[in-house]
C-alpha cells in the first residue's frame, strides 16, 4: 500500500478535503489574452459559463464592465483585456467568463478564449523577469512564469488582479462586507 | 456521524431554546405586573420555564444558572403548592426579573465565548430571603405542610403536562420471567419506551435505577405503570415489546377518575389486580369488560370517586389532575401554539428566495420560447398549463416575501420591560399600552428599529411623564400613561410613542437653540413653526434636560435615533401639545428586500426608482426648459421651477434621449425637496427584490443596489434621497 501510493505520488486514503487539494495542486487554468496565454491557480476559479449580456454600471473603472446574473447571484464581471490594458476587441463567441473566488468575493473574468487545464511542477515555474518587458502592465499581477513544454503561461496572482497592487484593499473591502 | 455530537450546535441549540423561554418568560411576567398575584397558569409555566433552564444548563455545566434557576423554581414550587396569599407580588416581579436579566446576562457571556462567571450567590440569598418571608406569611394560612413535600417526595416533583380531551388511560402490568435478571432495567427500558408517547406516566417501583432491590419486587409484584397518553393499547403493546425476558403484559384502559386514584387499586379495584396475575390476556379482557359494563351501570361506583384523592397522600402530581384543572390546562392550549414556529437561518431564506426568483425567470423563459412561435400550433392545453404554472409560482413568490415578515410583539414586549424598570426606579406611576403589536414587519428592519424605539421609550419615561407630586400639582387626574402603537399604511409602517406628559416645551429649545447658535440671529423665534422646532431636539448635542440622569439627558440619543431611522430609509415626526404630552412617529418601510418600483429605460440600461418617492410623470416641452450659463437646467411645471437631471448625462451612458420631448420627467419628492429626472421611456411598475451591488464596485452615487428583472436581465435601483442631494 505504502510502496504503491508512494509510486503514484498521491497517498491515498486520505480525507476528501486534503485529496481535492491535493489534484488541485500545480493545476492552473489556462486562458488566452491578446497574444499571451495566462494561468490562474485553479483552486480559485468557481466555474466557466459562456460570455453573456453584462449591464454597464456607470461611473466605474472601464475594466469593470458590469453585472451578470449568475443564477440570481449578481456578480460583477472584469475585461482582462483591459484590465491588462490590451486594448478592446470584439466579443465573439470564444469568449468566455472565468467566474473566479477570492477571498469570498465572487468576480467574472471575460477572457478572449479558455485554453486548457495545465499541470505545471514547481519547478518549472521561474520568478517574472524584472526588466526588459516593454508590457509593464503585467508585470504586477504575474507573479511567475510557468513552462508548459515549449509554451509560456505567465501565473496570474488573482487578488493583485482583483484588487490593483493595493492588496490592503481586499482586506478592507472584507471588513466593510462582515459589517 | 461524530460530527453531529459536537458541543458546538448543542450550544446554539442551548442558548436559542433558552433565549426563547426567557423572552417567553418575560412576557409572562410583564403582563401580569401590575395583577395582585400570579394566575395558576403563569405560576405553572414559570414554573416548567425554570425546570426546564435549570435542566439544559445543568447539561451544559453552567452551574451559576443551573443554581439561580433552581432556586427561582423552589420559590415557584412553594407559590404553586402552598397557594400562599400575602405574597409581595412587586417584589415577586422584580426577582423573576432578576434571574431573567442574570441568565440572559451569562447567556450573552456564553455566546461571546467569555468565561460564564457571573455571581449568583446574592441572587441566591436573595431569593431565598423572599421565600423565608413567604412561607412565614403564608404558614398561618396553609399549615405549612408543602415545603415537606419538597425534601421528602422529590420524585413526584415533575412537571404535569398538558392533558386533552384526546388522552387515555392505561394501567400497564408487566410480569418478567421469574429468571430474568436485572429486572430493573428492562422495567426501565419499557418506561423509556413509553414516555416518547407518554402525556404523564408514572410507575412503580419507582427508584428503578438507583435501588437495586426493586428488582426483586417486580419480579415478585410486577412492575406497573400508569400511563396517560393518545394511543391505542396496540401501540402501547408494541413500544413496550415482548421479549424473552417478559412472560406478559398487561394493558388495560381506564378512564381519568381511575387514572387519578394511581396505584391504590388495592382499595378500590383489587380484583383486576388478582386477575392479571393469572389468567390469560383474553380472559383480563373480558373479565375487564364486564368490570366496566357493571361499573356503567352501578352510578355507585362512580359515587365513590370523589373521595378517592386522599387515598393518594402526599401524591400532589396526581392531585393536581382533578378534573377542573385538567379543564384549565386544556384551555391553554392556544398559548402553545407558538411553539409551531421553527426558526430558519436567514441565509437558507435568501437562498431559497435567490432559488424562487431563478424559478419565475426560467419559467418565462420557457413560456416565450421562441420554439413555441412556429406557426400552426395548438397550444391550447399548453396554455392552461402554462397559466397553472404561473399561478404556483406567483403564488410561491407571494410565501416567500411574506416569511420575511415578522411580527412587532417581541420588540414591543422589550419596550414593555423597559417602562417598568424605569419607571419604577423614577417612582413614576405609569401604565403602558401597546396597540397593533401584532403589525409585521421585514425582519431587517426589526433589527434596526428596536434601538431607536428603546430610546423615544425610555425619553417618553423619563422626560416625558412628570412626576407624580407634579401631576397633582398641575392636576392632572389620570395615570401617566405611554402608549406605543404601530399600524400600516401606505405602503409605510408607522409607529408611535405617544406620552400624556408635560410635552416639549417650545420656549426653553428655541432658548437653548439659540445659545448653540443653531438658529439665524436675523430670525425671530416666531418665524419658526412648531414642527422645525422640535426637529431641534434630534441635532446631535442637543438636549435641554439641565440634569444627567441614568436614562437621558446627555443630549446623545436622538440625533442617533434620527440617524438610525434614516438609514432604512425612514422618517422621525415630532408632535406635541404644551401639558398634553407628545407623540414621536417613525414612519419606516415596510421592508428593505422588497419595493415597489417604476422601470425605466435609458439607451440600453433599465433603471428601477422607488414608487413612493415618485410625485408624478410628465412630459415637457422644449420651451418649458430654462437652461442655465454653466450647464444646469430647470423645467417650469405649472408655475413651479424644478432642477433638471438627465439621467443619461449623469452616469454617462452611450445613447439616450437628447431631446426632452422624446423622453418622460419624473418629479420626485425627497423631504420636501423636488427634482425632475429625465429617461427615455418607462416600463412599467413591478415589485422588485433588492439585492446589494457587490462590494467589489465601489460605491456609485444615486445607486443603492440593483435587482433583476423578469427576463433575467439586471436593473440598477436608483437611489431618489442621492440623485436629490
Amino acid at each position: 500500500m505504502d510502496k504503491t501510493s508512494g509510486l503514484l505520488g498521491q497517498p491515498e486514503g486520505m480525507d476528501n478535503v486534503a485529496n481535492e487539494r491535493d489534484t488541485q495542486k500545480g493545476k492552473y487554468m489556462t486562458f488566452k489574452s491578446g497574444s499571451e496565454y495566462f494561468g490562474l491557480e485553479i483552486q480559485y476559479v468557481q466555474q466557466i459559463i459562456q460570455f453573456q449580456a453584462v449591464t454597464k454600471i456607470p461611473e466605474t473603472e472601464d475594466y469593470i464592465k458590469g453585472l451578470i446574473n449568475l443564477r440570481g447571484k449578481i456578480v460583477p464581471v472584469v475585461d482582462v483585456r483591459l484590465r491588462f490594458h490590451q486594448g478592446e476587441y470584439e466579443y465573439n463567441d470564444k469568449t468566455c467568463i472565468l467566474v473566479i473566488n477570492v477571498k469570498d468575493t465572487t468576480v467574472g473574468l471575460i477572457v478572449e478564449q479558455i485554453a486548457e487545464v495545465a499541470e505545471i511542477k514547481e519547478e518549472n515555474i521561474l520568478p517574472p523577469p524584472t526588466i526588459g518587458r516593454g508590457d509593464k502592465g503585467h508585470n504586477k499581477y504575474v507573479y511567475g512564469i510557468g513552462k508548459v513544454g515549449n509554451s509560456v503561461k505567465l501565473l496570474l496572482d488573482p487578488e493583485k488582479l482583483l484588487y490593483d497592487d493595493d492588496p490592503s484593499d481586499a482586506d478592507q473591502l472584507k471588513r466593510a462586507e462582515e459589517e | 456521524m461524530a460530527g453531529d455530537f459536537n458541543t458546538e450546535s448543542m450550544l446554539d441549540m442551548y442558548l436559542f431554546e433558552n433565549g426563547q423561554l426567557l423572552e417567553q418568560l418575560q412576557e409572562t411576567v410583564l403582563e401580569q405586573k401590575d395583577a395582585d398575584c400570579f394566575d395558576e397558569d403563569s405560576i405553572n409555566e414559570i414554573f416548567r420555564t425554570m425546570h426546564t433552564i435549570k435542566g439544559s444548563s445543568g447539561i451544559m455545566m453552567f452551574d451559576n444558572i443551573t443554581a439561580v434557576s433552581h432556586k427561582l423554581e423552589d420559590v415557584f414550587f412553594y407559590l404553586r403548592e402552598s397557594h400562599p396569599d400575602n405574597v409581595p407580588h412587586v417584589e415577586l416581579v422584580e426577582h423573576v426579573l432578576e434571574v431573567e436579566d442574570f441568565i440572559s446576562n451569562e447567556m450573552e457571556k456564553i455566546r461571546n465565548g467569555d468565561p460564564v462567571d457571573g455571581d449568583a450567590s446574592s441572587i441566591i440569598a436573595d431569593l431565598d430571603k423572599f421565600l423565608n418571608v413567604i412561607k412565614n406569611g403564608g404558614a398561618a394560612a396553609d399549615g405549612g405542610e408543602a415545603p415537606q413535600n419538597v425534601h421528602e417526595e422529590p420524585k413526584h416533583f415533575y412537571i404535569a403536562p398538558v392533558a386533552t380531551a384526546a388522552s387515555r388511560f392505561y394501567k400497564i402490568f408487566i410480569h418478567f420471567f421469574p429468571e430474568t435478571e436485572m429486572t430493573n432495567v428492562h422495567a426501565y427500558k419499557a418506561v423509556y419506551a413509553l414516555k416518547e408517547i407518554a402525556e404523564d406516566i408514572l410507575y412503580s417501583p419507582e427508584e428503578l435505577l438507583t435501588d437495586e432491590k426493586c428488582s426483586e419486587t417486580i419480579l415478585k409484584e410486577g412492575f406497573r405503570i400508569l400511563l396517560q397518553a393518545q394511543c391505542t393499547e396496540e401501540e402501547v403493546r408494541e413500544l413496550i415489546g415482548v421479549g424473552y425476558d417478559i412472560e406478559k403484559v398487561d394493558v388495560f384502559e381506564c378512564d381519568a377518575n381511575q387514572f387519578l386514584l394511581g396505584f391504590d387499586f388495592n382499595d378500590q379495584e383489587p380484583p383486576v389486580p388478582k386477575i392479571d396475575l393469572e389468567s390469560s390476556v383474553e380472559a383480563i379482557e373480558a373479565k375487564q369488560e364486564a368490570a366496566q359494563a357493571a361499573q356503567a351501570a352501578q352510578p355507585a361506583a362512580e359515587e365513590k370517586k370523589p373521595e378517592a384523592p386522599k387515598i393518594t397522600p402526599g401524591d400532589f402530581v396526581i392531585q393536581s389532575k382533578e378534573p377542573g384543572k385538567q379543564k384549565k390546562l386544556a384551555k391553554d392550549k392556544p398559548k402553545g401554539e407558538k411553539a409551531a414556529f421553527i426558526s430558519v437561518n436567514v441565509s437558507k431564506m435568501d437562498q431559497l428566495m435567490d432559488l424562487i426568483g431563478e424559478l419565475v425567470i426560467s419559467e418565462s423563459v420557457v413560456l416565450q420560447s421562441s420554439d413555441l412561435k412556429v406557426p400552426g400550433l395548438n397550444l391550447d392545453n399548453f396554455n392552461k398549463a402554462a397559466a397553472q404554472l404561473a399561478s404556483i409560482s406567483t403564488d410561491l413568490q407571494t410565501v416567500i416575501m411574506s416569511m420575511r415578515m415578522v411580527p412587532l410583539t417581541n420588540t414591543f414586549q422589550k419596550m414593555n420591560r423597559i417602562v417598568f424598570d424605569v419607571s419604577r426606579k423614577l417612582g413614576k406611576d405609569i401604565e403602558f399600552v401597546m396597540v397593533g403589536d401584532s403589525t409585521e414587519v421585514d425582519k431587517n428592519i426589526i433589527e434596526h428599529i428596536s434601538d431607536p424605539l428603546m430610546h423615544l421609550v425610555r425619553n417618553a419615561v423619563d422626560h416625558g411623564i412628570e412626576t407624580n407630586e407634579e401631576r397633582q400639582e398641575s392636576g392632572k387626574m389620570e395615570k401617566g400613561k405611554v402608549t406605543l402603537s404601530a399600524k400600516t399604511e401606505a405602503g409605510k409602517v408607522w409607529i408611535s410613542v405617544e406620552d400624556n406628559g408635560t410635552g416639549l416645551n417650545r420656549e426653553k429649545i428655541l432658548a437653548k437653540a439659540r445659545k448653540q447658535g443653531i438658529l439665524d440671529d436675523n430670525k425671530p423665534d416666531a418665524a419658526y413653526s412648531d414642527k422645525e422646532v422640535y426637529q431641534f431636539i434630534t441635532l446631535p448635542g442637543f438636549s435641554t434636560n439641565e440634569q444627567v440622569t441614568e436614562y437621558s439627558g446627555r443630549g446623545v440619543g436622538m440625533d442617533v435615533v434620527v440617524q438610525n431611522i434614516q438609514a432604512i430609509g425612514g422618517a422621525l415626526e415630532i408632535e406635541s401639545t404644551p401639558g398634553f404630552g407628545s407623540v414621536m412617529s417613525l414612519k419606516i418601510p415596510l421592508t428593505l428586500a422588497i419595493i415597489d418600483g417604476i422601470v425605466m429605460e435609458v439607451g440600453s440600461s433599465s433603471f428601477v426608482m422607488e414608487t413612493g418617492v415618485i410625485k408624478q410623470f410628465i412630459r415637457v416641452k422644449e420651451d418649458m426648459m430654462i437652461h442655465e450659463p454653466n450647464g444646469d437646467e430647470f423645467v417650469m411645471i405649472r408655475g413651479d421651477c424644478f432642477p433638471v437631471i438627465r439621467l443619461g448625462r449623469w452616469y454617462d451612458l452611450d445613447t439616450y434621449q437628447e431631446s426632452v420631448e422624446d423622453g418622460v420627467m419624473l418629479i420626485l419628492e425627497v423631504e420636501d425637496k423636488k427634482v425632475c429626472l429625465l429617461v427615455d421611456k418607462l416600463v412599467g411598475q413591478q415589485e422588485i427584490v433588492v439585492k446589494p451591488i457587490p462590494s467589489y464596485i465601489k460605491k456609485v452615487r444615486g445607486l443603492s443596489g440593483c435587482t433583476q428583472l423578469g427576463d433575467g436581465s439586471i436593473a440598477l435601483i436608483l437611489d431618489a434621497p442621492g440623485l436629490v442631494e
